[in-house]
């Protein structure tokens, strides 16, 4: 990889931090539409089942409860401390699971079980293997090396006699939420959480033969200074996570209302937020840590980063994975599926949710097919955001078109880009520089269709690029 | 994909009608056009006859079993399985039928279709009136020996899997198969679409869903194959026919 240090002017900052999507789907959420309900995810698992190697399943459980509001949260989640909340859900849960299993031909394998939210751990280790179990018996889970279970924990509602419950029931991945250990942060966002029990709880997942421990950091949050941040990144090496995120904080109160709570006044300015992230690309790659993309890092001998270099990374709603190509198949309110050439989505307020379960229906309430540009434009910022560059050569091949002449107008976008040089234009490849790197998202939105449409830019739906 | 023309990626070109004097590049009957002795006026004829049907949709019937047999027709976009349902309501898949291939041959012995006819994907007919065709027959004789040809050709194809073939003979043998009757049309013989869904063709093999998936995996570990969701290329053609060539016989 190119070297990490980048110089970015005031005016290339203003140039370049913009709204835009993530990229965890091509098309993005808000392309979903009413038009895709039960009927048509029906058709979508059966065409799936009728390929001639079906592909492997992915599953994601989502779980939507919190004990405690953390105020940057953009999560569908809801506040409660009522455990019995957890057992109701868990009712139509294991519903959703036994509606939706019953679409897939019994031969196909689950490759991964992630669980998100919200908290997964807000439900308990006895009841998180009740889910397990409720699957492993509807689903046939793969018996393959690389089959994986992980969670997303809390580390303050968790601790070590936790994760040896969770490894004995099989979860073998783990990521924690810690965002920044600066006091002053933590009050600011309502989530205070100390040092001693986030290294016990990473601890306990060594101990107990977890694969890998992702540490979640965030920058950009009210009161965080480039020297506060700097002691964060110093102990979360010193605890040598085989994976680290640092995602960019969005403050987006229109669209999450939590973040209401949150004091804007607080909020770094632009260059602090850069500095923020600069800092942290410093200090994870002093550390050995090597950039992935999109905000994630992995030390050399992690999953990820192998993957990365065998050309086998794979991006989905649950991030980087190397499972790729894979259905991914979503459980619980809000969960996103990605069957074949469609997206579909669960009602994303708890009623309908529960209402549609409680009626024997399968819960979607919007998705989409994908049309043969989708496809192709899935596959480009796919690749850009998996290998840092766009293989233009291979692209043409796949999708049978001519790159320059079906991409004019992206093309066009990209050139002052290029002339800013966040990517290099070669003859088979387009490469995104070190620099590029970091504004992945600021080069996937040139190939973007939809932002072209007037729906799009009305409101901004996305977060800033940095 | 330009070279996967099976079927079509783009549906503005979804069936080549040709003309007066040449027929659909696909066209079941083209050689009888080329056969000599063909004049003007007897192609004339025979383009008066067909008439072009469709579109049909995935999952629509073109036939049921006990429908009056009125007509045969010609694939001309898309492809066609004919199966029964036994008394125990189990399907049968007698075959697929794919561009410029005959539906509804096996119905000239009675005089209802003994089978049913199922659209797989979007699917184009020329449709020939029976009656009509075998008064033409009488006066062309290329055109009756092609009727006798694709008679022939189908009854041989309903033979070749009555054998007693491993997986992996009957699944190399659909492979070759279905590349060699693409080939004939003039469409890849090595990257295609598999249209018919998995429970068809393990059916149509007398194999289940999952050994024809764990036979595929294996070619495709093997090298013999590459599989992409229903997009296959077959990278050693060498090795497949050596498996067919007993089932195919030759």
């Amino acid at each position: 990889m190119e070297t990490q240090s980048i110089a970015f002017s005031a005016d290339l900052l203003r140039r370049y931090d913009r709204p835009g999507p993530r990229y965890t789907s091509y098309p993005t959420a808000p392309q979903f539409h009413a038009g895709f309900g039960e009927r048509e995810l029906r058709e979508v698992v059966a065409s799936s089942n009728g390929d001639p190697i079906p592909r492997r399943l992915s599953l994601y459980v989502h779980v939507p409860f919190c004990e405690s509001p953390c105020f940057y949260c953009g999560c569908n989640r809801i506040i409660t401390r009522d455990k019995a909340r957890g057992e109701a859900y868990l009712a139509r849960l294991y519903r959703e699971i036994a509606l939706v299993a019953d679409l897939f031909d019994r031969d196909r394998e689950a490759i991964q079980l992630h669980f998100g939210g919200g908290t997964p751990n807000f439900l308990s280790p006895a009841q998180l293997g009740e889910v397990v179990e409720t699957l492993r018996s509807h689903f046939r889970f793969s018996a393959a090396e690389d089959r994986d279970i992980s969670i997303e924990l809390d580390p303050r509602f968790v601790d070590a006699d936790d994760i040896a419950a969770l490894a004995r029931i099989g979860f073998n991945r783990a990521s924690f939420g810690v965002q920044d250990f600066d006091p002053a942060v933590q009050a600011a966002v309502n989530r205070l959480q100390s040092v001693e029990q986030t290294r016990a709880v990473v601890d306990a997942c060594r101990a107990n033969g977890f694969r890998s421990v992702n540490i979640d950091l965030i920058y950009g949050l009210p009161n965080q200074t480039p020297e506060g941040f700097a002691r964060t990144l110093d102990t979360v090496a010193r605890m040598r996570p085989d994976r680290v995120a640092v995602y960019g904080y969005a403050h987006m109160p229109h669209l999450f209302k939590p973040q209401k709570q949150l004091d804007a006044s607080l909020l770094p300015s632009g260059e602090t937020k850069l500095a923020l992230l600069q800092l942290a690309i410093e200090k994870l790659a002093a550390a050995g840590y090597l950039y992935i993309g999109m905000d994630h890092f992995a030390l050399p001998d992690d999953e990820l980063a192998l993957a990365q270099a065998r050309g086998s990374l794979h991006r989905n709603f649950m991030g980087y994975t190397t499972h790729a190509d894979s259905d991914l198949v979503g459980l619980g309110v809000s969960a996103i599926s990605h069957v074949g050439d469609s997206f579909s989505q669960n009602p994303r307020d708890l009623p309908s949710w529960q209402a549609a379960l409680d009626e024997g229906r399968l819960p979607v309430f919007r998705g989409m097919r994908m049309d043969a540009d989708d496809v192709l434009r899935a596959d480009l910022i796919q690749q850009l955001m998996c290998a840092g560059e766009i293989p233009v050569a291979a692209l043409e091949r796949r999708h049978a078109i001519d790159f320059a002449d079906y991409f004019a107008d992206a093309l066009e976008r990209l050139a002052p880009l290029a002339a800013d040089g966040l990517v290099r234009i070669e003859q088979h490849r387009i490469v995104a520089t070190s620099r590029g790197r970091l504004l992945l998202r600021n080069i996937a939105m040139c190939f973007d269709r939809y932002l072209d449409q007037p729906a799009a830019i009305a409101t901004p739906r996305f977060s800033r690029a940095i | 994909m330009s070279d996967v023309a099976f079927p079509r990626h783009n549906p503005r070109v979804l069936a080549d009608d040709g003309t007066e004097l040449r027929f659909c590049s696909t066209c079941a009957f083209s050689q009888a056009c080329l056969d000599e002795g063909m004049d003007k006026a007897s192609l004339g004829d025979l383009h008066v006859l067909v008439e072009h049907v469709g579109p049909f949709r995935a999952g629509d019937h073109l036939f049921r079993e006990g429908d009056p047999f009125e007509a045969i027709a010609a694939v001309r976009a898309g492809t066609v399985k004919t199966y029964v349902v036994d008394h125990d309501g189990h399907e049968h898949v007698h075959g697929f039928h794919l561009p410029g291939e005959v539906i509804g041959l096996d119905a000239i012995d009675g005089d209802r279709y003994p089978c049913n006819a199922v659209a797989l994907d979007t699917v184009m007919l020329c449709r020939f009136s029976f009656p009509k065709i075998s008064v033409l027959a009488t006066r062309v004789p290329g055109l009756q020996k092609q009727l006798f040809r694709l008679l022939s050709r189908d009854i041989g194809r309903a033979a070749l899997l009555a054998g007693d073939w491993s997986a992996d003979q009957r699944m190399a043998a659909f492979l070759i198969g279905v590349s060699r009757r693409l080939a004939a049309r003039g469409f890849s013989a090595n990257r295609f679409q598999l249209t018919m869904p998995r429970t068809d063709i393990a059916n149509y093999l007398r194999l289940a869903p999952e050994t024809v998936s764990r036979v595929l995996r294996r070619f495709q570990e093997e090298g013999v194959l590459q599989v992409e969701r229903r997009e296959l290329e077959l990278l050693d053609r060498q090795a497949l026919e050596a498996l067919a060539t007993p089932v195919l016989r030759g």
